[in-house]
């Protein structure tokens, strides 16, 4: 199944988006070894140069370490693991906080209204 | 690489050409033992002559027939093969164009002999009936006094000189597809054009030659063509035509040569 | 190492007709290679020059620093816009036909990806659909291991699932020291699968860029940028 992709930003940023998603979501457990850049960039349906692309990007911030011979590794490092996944929860706090501000709410209200919401589902 | 384009080139043309001369070889053998061994070469001639006639006429038509048929199967598989969408395949293969155009001059000068070959045999198969050989043996030397040479003979002579003509038949065909292909739009009729002009161009030739050389029969040949001498006179005019065929031969090559190196554009 | 492809001053005159005119472009080893412009605008005009089925009126076109010939055939595997195959032949006779020409013909790869597709190699192609047909020829493009594969329009005449079969065909079967160029107009299908793209238009390059330059540039996809570059 291809992945689905924006078209008006650069597919590799969108694929490092996806991997760090899958990472933090468990779908990678640390230390794991990541797919071949091949069978990744099949899985995508994408071009493997931005598959690779993607990858060097990923490995330079750390999140993936590679070993000469045997490919690519998943960071064992949890502080950091736990890092990027706070940066995406407040990167996912702040894009809702936009977007109900655009609605209209004050801070306060939107709070009231998150609260609600849950008290409801419970 | 030219071994393999050859293979392809006959693998094509085998069916057809298969079909063609079993046909031509059944009739032969139906006609020599239906029809040939049955004549009676005693009876008055005119009986014979109104039967054998039009058994001769069929006979020539399925002999040009298939003749014929030899030469659309090379003008087929060369225009198709080089021309049309398959050239597309032909001409990215990793071959030269002189090795292209070579594969189609061998194949197609195989099936050429084969097709000579095969309609000697045929020939050969009707008339060697006893009936046939006695009656001619009545009249064998004054044909051989009228040919110069025996039939048997002169018919080898025609033979090799046939296979001998082969090869520029080929090319001859061959470049007129070629010269067609340089009009876009209008190839087919393009082929057929430039044979016919080449055709107008050798009569000429042949014409003009035959006058210098003093072979033109009428009041401007300085020898009277008498019977004896009708033999010599036609070995003449084949060492000309000869002589003329390969000069052909020789600018069509490279003229086709030129088209198919320099020239190739296909739409 | 040399370029793959190396265009200079590449310029096809039909009558009055410039088909290109002075195209220069160069084309390094490993990448996918979108050749894109409206019809009639020179990109079949451009791909027949490289396979050496047209011959061109000035300039010259190079693959691996070679003029077209038999060397560069060995080199490139060409995919035209049309049926190429004689239709009278079976499957499993062309295949032995590509064996038998072309050195780097991978006959097993090709069964392989035959009986994935359920075309049974005994049947004459003039018993095949439109489609079947297409995905045959592209099933013996790809089987070579060539330097260069030219596809022009690969995906062009062929039903949505089709095209993804075909796209991952590509993609499998690519190395990365080899480089793809291939033309269509459908380019959201394959925007994805490209490193790079040439605009074609009035037989002359408009663009060569890669995809990602213009996402981050510009902000929009390819084809969205195509649809402004060519309205019409």
């Amino acid at each position: 199944m291809p992945w689905d992709l924006d078209n008006d930003r650069p597919i590799y940023l969108q694929l490092m988006e996806r991997i760090q998603q899958d990472i933090i979501a468990g779908v990678y457990a640390p230390g794991d070894k990541l797919p071949s850049v091949r069978d990744l960039a099949l899985d995508a349906s994408v071009n493997p140069n931005t598959m690779q692309k993607a990858l060097s990007e990923l490995e330079r911030s750390g999140l993936v370490y590679s070993q000469r011979t045997s490919g690519r590794f998943i960071t064992e490092d949890e502080t950091m693991l736990k890092k990027i996944k706070l940066d995406l929860a407040s990167e996912h706090i702040r894009q809702f906080f936009e977007k109900m501000t655009l609605l209209g709410f004050k801070n306060q209200e939107i709070l009231e209204l998150v609260q609600e919401t849950l008290e409801e589902d419970k | 690489m030219l071994g393999k384009l050859i293979k392809y080139d006959l693998k094509y043309g085998v069916k057809i050409f298969g079909i063609l001369h079993g046909i031509l070889l059944t009739a032969s053998i139906l006609g020599r033992f239906l029809f040939v061994n049955k004549i009676d070469f005693n009876a008055d001639p005119e009986i014979i002559f109104s039967s054998v006639s039009p058994f001769m006429a069929l006979y020539v038509l399925l002999f040009t027939s298939v003749g014929l048929g030899v030469a659309a199967l090379l003008c087929v598989r060369f225009y198709r093969n080089l021309f049309t969408d398959e050239g597309y395949l032909s001409w990215t293969l990793p071959a030269t164009s002189v090795q292209q155009i070579w594969a189609k001059i061998i194949s197609g000068t195989i099936w050429y002999v084969l097709n000579i070959l095969i309609t000697a045999l045929s020939l050969i198969i009707l008339v060697t009936g006893n009936n046939v050989t006695e009656a001619y043996a009545k009249i064998a030397p004054e044909m051989t006094n009228v040919l110069g040479v025996s039939l048997s003979r002169y018919s080898l002579i025609m033979l090799v000189f046939s296979l001998a003509g082969a090869l520029s038949s080929v090319i001859m065909i061959y470049v007129c597809i070629s010269i067609g292909q340089l009009f876009p739009g209008h190839r087919i009729l393009g082929a057929i054009l430039a044979y016919f002009i080449l055709m107008v161009i050798i009569q000429v030739v042949v014409l003009g030659l035959m006058i210098i050389f003093n072979l033109f029969p009428g009041p401007y040949a300085a020898t009277v063509v008498i019977e004896a001498e009708a033999s010599h006179y036609m070995f003449a005019i084949f060492k000309l035509s000869g002589g003329i065929t390969i000069v052909l031969t020789i600018v069509e090559y490279f003229i086709m040569h030129y088209i198919l190196n320099k020239k190739l554009n296909l739409i | 190492m040399k370029p793959i492809l190396e265009c200079q001053g590449l310029t096809k005159k039909y009558n009055n007709f410039y088909a290109l005119s002075n195209l220069n472009v160069t084309l390094e080893r490993g990448q996918i290679v979108g050749l894109l412009g409206p019809n009639g605008s020179g990109k079949t005009t451009l791909i027949k020059l490289i396979n050496g089925l047209l011959t061109p009126t000035n300039g010259h076109v190079m693959i691996n620093s070679m003029a077209p010939g038999p060397e560069t055939k060995k080199l490139v595997s060409y995919l035209p816009e049309r049926s190429y195959l004689n239709d009278h032949m079976r499957v499993e006779e062309i295949l032995s036909y590509f064996s038998d020409f072309y050195d780097d013909f991978d006959a097993g790869r090709a069964g392989i990806m035959l009986k994935d597709l359920e075309i049974d190699t005994r049947s004459r192609l003039r018993t095949l659909s439109k489609g079947t047909k297409e995905k045959v020829q592209l099933v013996l493009v790809m089987s070579r291991d060539a330097e260069l594969y030219v596809l022009d329009e690969p995906i062009g005449g062929v039903d949505p699932a089709a095209r993804d079969y075909i796209l991952r065909t590509i993609l499998t079967n690519y190395n990365e020291n080899a480089t793809i160029l291939l033309s269509t107009h459908l380019i959201t299908d394959i925007e994805n699968v490209l490193d790079r793209v040439l605009f074609i238009q009035n037989g002359q390059l408009s663009l060569n860029t890669t995809v990602d330059e213009i996402r981050t540039n510009q902000g929009k996809s390819v084809d969205t940028l195509f649809r402004e570059v060519f309205k019409c």
